[in-house]
């Protein structure tokens, strides 16, 4: 599904991103995780095209992506959250949704309002507000339609980043419930998160970044690598 | 209290029908100058020019024996490819640089100058004054109104409320008001930014050129008419908001108005720095405007 072979990143001089290698299958979650500052969102940003990385490839599905544009990508599949929502004030929340079908070329007017009622249905407290502007929403609400809008263009590889930052637990639970439908659905999932053990609980493999770098890796379900995983990052 | 209604009838409400005309001439301009503003985050300096342009291209087709009404369909048409390919060759070029702002400015600024020197060249530096399409007048409420005038404010109207319709009810419109608040998300969801950019602006290049079409049997026609009109468009979009369509009615129609009662009351010569002054107040205690950016909430 999604393939990063030596990727590196710079923004002006600094080098963000430095020989990045790694995989996400179809219905995998990979948790990236480390400290603030370590090119864990650049590391997103590159893949979803709002940096163009300076060397190295991206595939998704054996086409590569790097240094396209980002709605480009986004229409090869690749729906991305990022850490700070970005709901557009202007819209809507029903007009948010619906940029979301426009990732989805060809499908028909009929998919896009049944996509719309799924949407709805999984989500009831968007369905009440769908009226209203986006940012009127509570954060928790906000987070919702950041995941639903991405849903709605149904994508085969899912970027995450910060998904549970500010929220209550009972709504990161919620969030983590879509997560894990999204996975079962088949959607390869690269997620940043700082609440690992939240995270570990859909992670099926992780990778630890430092400066720039990959210094640990390993299976969520191996006892010894998340040990070495909570230990190298002290939580 | 005859006397007040007739005051009203033959001074005040011709004066206020000169300030409507001239209020809907302006938001037409303005309309395409704030969607540009609002979207590229580009000052078109040379969209003063595109309405100039609009007029000559239906000059010279109406000497060829084209029809009025033709060339307000055929004219923006032909301005639409016009804007694209301005977008795309000129603009995008500078556009991802350090210092975009400075630069779209000059560059608009010189192909304005460039092609107001175009019209010199190729049709003379006299004013043309095209035959009104329609003649005559009607009387309502005992006030004669001369019948282009309310067509033009017809059409502007309805132009007005398309174009609202359009950005605020449509998908399209969610595409360029998403667009217009953040390129990398709406990006991100399959928005096709760089062609909404461009159609945006030969978008409002096509409405600039539509306006010229329309108020060249009013203002006649001369290479520097989109200079003269742009600065009140400016004045328009800095008061009413910049990037705010509501913004550029409401200040169109507010300031057009204004300007017809000063001429009425203190003097024409005092219309134009009245106006401007609101314009500066305006800058120093409310520099966003009377209205929301479009695409900000």
């Amino acid at each position: 599904m999604l393939v990063i072979r030596n990727l590196h990143t710079h923004y002006a001089l600094s080098h963000i991103i430095q020989g990045i290698d790694l995989t996400v299958a179809a219905g995998e979650v990979f948790g990236i995780f480390g400290r603030n500052g370590v090119g864990k969102t650049t590391l997103l940003k590159t893949i979803a095209g709002w940096v163009k990385p300076t060397e190295g490839e991206i595939t998704l599905n054996s086409e590569r992506i790097d240094g396209l544009n980002p709605d480009r990508i986004a229409r090869r599949g690749a729906g991305f959250v990022p850490e700070d929502r970005r709901i557009f004030p202007g819209l809507s929340v029903e007009e948010n949704l619906t940029l979301g079908y426009l990732q989805v070329p060809g499908r028909d007017a009929a998919g896009d309002r049944a996509a719309l009622a799924k949407v709805y249905v999984r989500f009831p407290r968007l369905a009440e507000r769908r009226q209203q502007h986006g940012t009127t929403l509570s954060g928790g609400e906000q987070q919702m339609l950041a995941m639903a809008r991405v849903m709605i263009g149904t994508p085969k590889l899912l970027l995450i980043d910060e998904p549970s930052e500010g929220l209550a637990p009972m709504i990161v639970a919620d969030l983590f419930a879509i997560i894990k439908e999204m996975k079962q659905s088949g959607c390869a999932i690269l997620l940043v998160e700082q609440n690992v053990h939240q995270a570990l609980t859909v992670c099926d493999r992780f990778a630890v970044i430092e400066r720039g770098q990959i210094v640990l890796s390993g299976r969520a379900d191996n006892a010894a690598e998340r040990d070495k995983l909570l230990t190298t990052i002290a939580v | 209290m005859s006397e007040a209604i007739q005051y009203f009838q033959f001074v005040l409400a011709p004066q206020m029908l000169i300030g409507l005309v001239l209020g809907v001439a302006v938001i037409l301009v303005a309309l395409g100058l704030t969607i540009i503003f609002g979207l590229l985050d580009v000052i078109n300096m040379s969209h003063g020019e595109f309405y100039a342009l609009g007029a000559f291209i239906a000059f010279a087709l109406s000497s060829v024996g084209l029809p009025f009404w033709l060339l307000l369909i055929l004219v923006p048409l032909v301005m639409l490819p016009v804007g694209y390919l301005v977008e795309r060759g000129l603009i995008q070029r500078v556009f991802h640089s350090g210092d975009r702002h400075v630069r779209t400015l000059l560059l608009t600024f010189g192909l304005g100058l460039l092609l107001e020197d175009a019209f010199r060249l190729v049709f003379g530096p006299n004013p043309h004054r095209p035959e009104t399409p329609i003649t005559g007048g009607v009387e309502a409420f005992g006030i004669f109104v001369p019948s282009y005038r309310l067509f033009l404010i017809v059409v502007g109207a309805a132009i007005i409320a398309a174009v609202a319709f359009v950005v605020y009810r449509t998908r399209l419109g969610a595409m360029v008001r998403a667009a217009a608040f953040d390129r990398d998300m709406a990006a991100s969801l399959g928005v096709p930014v760089q062609h909404v950019y461009a159609g945006a602006f030969a978008f409002g290049v096509a409405l600039a050129g539509l306006a010229g079409v329309l108020l060249a049997p009013i203002y006649s026609i001369f290479p520097t008419m989109g200079r003269d009109f742009i600065l009140m468009a400016f004045t328009v979009v800095i008061v009413g908001g910049m990037g705010s369509i509501a913004g550029a009615v409401v200040a169109g129609l507010l300031l057009t108005q204004i300007q017809a009662i000063v001429s009425l009351y203190i003097s024409p010569v005092w219309s134009d720095p009245i106006v401007f002054g609101i314009m500066v107040v305006m800058l120093m205690v409310r520099p966003q405007g009377l209205f929301g950016r479009l695409g900000h909430g």
